[in-house]
């Protein structure tokens, strides 16, 4: 109750309100407008003008006089009637899924790893790992083209030499599956430093205690790790996963170079590459905009399917 | 605090700054200046005629100076496209031919049909090639170039196995293959004639060899015409000469590698492709390595060959079209052509014609439809995958060419 009464009192100590008052109380405002003016400008104007394309025709025509021509919703319309979009996407959706899994799986056995190995093993592998994150996607893509090139690609040689079967002159671009399984090779490859570093990461942040005590009450190690770490280390797991959706189901760069365009048809087409193919190749920008909204739409639901299932996990616990 | 206010005041500040003066950077590099985009062939093949061009260009023209910026086939539309909506684009840019007609549908383009008389030799322009810098009876496209496509081969081979001088039909050539495939039976993966299963330039030469095409208007509308029964007789002699000539995978393309890589590494008797592939066989072979012209199913002819080629146009976003036109006239000259013939392609004129084998190979040639969308036919690789799924054996060649026509039969006749 004197609690209560003494804020009360304090509340309306403050409440005359001086011009000097109002002016520090509003300096927070006046800091923050900078940063709002900035994100306006290199976020929300894009952004609205991304949805305005989306509602216009746009193409060669209109680009060349800057005007298109509204015709609602007919954009979005060709795109959900187009059978193309709908393979694309499902092609793309279990693309992610596989991507994710197997970065988030490898990453977080590679962050096991860490835990366990002696000091100077562990700088050598993370120094491993650094040289894979520092280099440029199109540097590594060029690797893996050189690497399974059917002619003298190392891959095919390797591969025949160990026995494996006659590789001589094989094709790792003969099928979409395969050539699928090569991007994901890559990308995998190239995601799982930033994720086996940021798990080893918050692996120390597990207390050894509760392990400990989980030990001693007889659980076995598996049942640790699922019962006691993964809580530990899920907002991190989480935040690692969200971003991987985000990323790999936009991916463009690496399948767009390792497949080769060449190569590329409506048949192995990823969104990003279904986005690229209808909005900058056929030029049908209005259209390409549309796709990019409803690859945006594709992400949040992914996404917030995702938080929903492991936030749901969390409260059963 | 106030510190704080006060750097991210002059923070404010710097960036406005930083922004007006970068556009204003931007209007001064425009004016003396004339930007030329052409495609990396001009960079390794003739850079000595582009600098000649720019040499007479800089006598006539005082005080502007050229700037040539050269660029990939891969990404050079986009490039374009870009340039188009946001300024800073050429003021000549060079298209290749089966490019032009969606530009010009656009309107991207300057009209240069009142200056036509004033280019050298525009009377004689090589027909087809005329053909492709025109829309609706006005010329926005100067012919460049061309180029034909032939057979580049190995003597020593054609030593080897016993057989004399050029085929003059297919059938004969069908039958050679065996015996050349033996002559170079030691290299490991060896072709006779290494032809990239999705090269359709070579292809639809055999479909247009039968009397096929790959499509035709009826009624102002666009009927593909892969699935005719000529046509699909055309695209199985392809296939029949395929498997038996070349060791390419069935999905590679004429890119990578580039058949003259495969040719000086020795894994092929001969090659398909432009005249200048001749340029690159390798000091091992440059001694043995000769030409000929791919021989027809009808004795005696030549096989139709793609013609491909460049003209030369003028941005409409331009704003110096009267200099972007001299720069053309100086490029086109007849001895920056005559120059061009030298290197091993076809000039821009009839009156400039000689008699290489690149020339003769013209005698007879296809061309793509001239759609507005024939662009996107190209680019969305309904060819390449079609002759993959054939050369593959995963669909017959009427099933894959009746799924192909179909496709480009939508794709040409978008709105």
């Amino acid at each position: 109750m004197a609690v209560s009464a003494e804020t009360t009192r304090a509340w309306s100590r403050r409440r005359p309100l001086s011009r000097a008052r109002v002016v520090r109380a509003s300096v927070p405002y006046w800091l923050l407008l900078p940063v709002v003016v900035v994100l306006g400008a290199i976020l929300g104007y894009p952004i609205y003008s991304l949805v305005r394309l989306s509602f216009q025709h746009y193409q060669l025509f209109e680009l060349i006089r800057h005007k298109g021509q509204y015709i609602g919703l007919k954009n979005f319309g060709s795109v959900l009637h187009d059978p193309v979009f709908w393979h694309t996407a499902l092609r793309t959706v279990i693309f992610t899924i596989a991507n994710v899994g197997l970065t988030i799986g490898i990453g977080m056995l590679l962050a096991l790893l860490f835990v366990r190995i002696s000091t100077w093993v562990r700088v050598l592998l993370t120094a491993g790992l650094v040289l894979v994150w520092a280099m440029p996607p199109v540097v590594a893509v060029q690797i893996f083209n050189w690497m399974t090139n059917p002619q003298n690609g190392v891959l095919n040689y390797a591969l025949t030499q160990a026995h494996f079967g006659d590789y001589f002159q094989h094709d790792w671009m003969g099928s979409t599956l395969s050539q699928l399984g090569l991007v994901t090779a890559l990308i995998v490859w190239g995601a799982l430093p930033f994720v086996a570093i940021t798990l080893y990461a918050a692996l120390s942040q597990v207390p050894n205690e509760l392990i400990e005590a989980a030990e001693i009450d007889g659980a076995r190690s598996l049942r640790v790790f699922f019962d006691v770490t993964v809580p530990i280390i899920r907002p991190v797991l989480l935040i690692l996963t969200s971003l991987s959706i985000l990323w790999d189901f936009g991916v463009f760069t690496q399948p767009y170079l390792l497949i080769g365009q060449p190569h590329i048809h409506p048949g192995n087409y990823l969104m990003g590459i279904y986005l690229f193919e209808e909005g900058y190749v056929k030029t049908d920008f209005g259209r390409g905009a549309a796709i990019s909204i409803l690859m945006l739409a594709m992400v949040a639901v992914m996404s917030v399917a995702y938080v929903r299932r492991m936030l749901k996990v969390g409260d059963v616990e | 605090m106030r510190l704080r206010v006060v750097a991210a005041a002059t923070l404010a500040v710097l960036l406005g700054v930083a922004a007006a003066t970068a556009s204003a950077a931007g209007q001064r590099a425009a004016a003396g200046k004339l930007t030329v985009w052409l495609q990396v062939d001009a960079q390794s093949g003739w850079p000595d005629l582009v600098a000649a061009a720019n040499q007479q260009f800089q006598q006539d023209h005082p005080g502007t100076t050229v700037d040539v910026q050269y660029q990939n086939w891969g990404d050079h539309l986009q490039k374009f496209d870009a340039a188009l909506a946001g300024g800073g684009g050429p003021d000549v840019i060079e298209m290749g031919n089966t490019e032009m007609t969606k530009y010009m549908a656009a309107g991207a383009f300057a009209d240069l049909t009142s200056l036509k008389s004033t280019f050298p030799n525009s009377s004689n322009w090589l027909a087809g090639l005329a053909k492709s810098g025109n829309y609706g009876g006005k010329t926005f496209g100067v012919p460049y170039y061309a180029g034909s496509r032939v057979v580049t081969y190995r003597t020593d081979v054609w030593k080897k196995a016993g057989i004399k001088g050029a085929p003059t039909s297919l059938g004969q050539f069908t039958t050679d293959l065996q015996r050349l495939a033996k002559a170079g039976s030691g290299t490991k993966g060896f072709s006779p004639v290494y032809i990239a299963g999705t090269d359709w330039y070579f292809a639809m030469a055999f479909v247009y060899d039968y009397g096929g095409s790959i499509a035709y208007t009826h009624a102002h509308k666009w009927v593909g015409n892969l699935d005719s029964k000529n046509s699909i007789a055309g695209l199985t002699a392809f296939k029949n000469f395929w498997r038996a000539a070349s060791k390419a995978t069935p999905t590679s393309d004429e890119n990578n590698p580039a058949p003259y890589t495969v040719f000086s590494q020795g894994g092929a008797g001969s090659i398909i492709g432009p005249g200048w592939f001749s340029c690159c066989t390798g000091a091992k072979y440059k001694g043995v390595t000769a030409q000929f012209v791919m021989p027809s199913h009808t004795p005696g002819q030549a096989m139709p060959g793609f013609l491909g080629g460049s003209d030369l146009a003028v941005p409409i976003t331009s704003k110096q079209t009267a200099l972007a036109a001299d720069w053309i006239k100086d490029f086109t000259s007849t001895s920056s052509e005559k120059g061009l013939q030298a290197k091993g392609n076809i000039p821009n004129a009839t009156s400039l014609l000689g008699n290489s084998v690149n020339e003769r190979a013209a005698s007879r040639s296809w061309f793509v439809p001239a759609a507005k969308h024939w662009v996107d036919v190209e680019n969305g690789n309904i060819l390449r995958n079609m002759l993959a799924q054939i050369l593959k054996g995963k669909l017959t060649v009427a099933q894959a060419a009746s799924s192909a026509s179909d496709n480009i039969t939508s794709v040409l006749n978008q709105p």
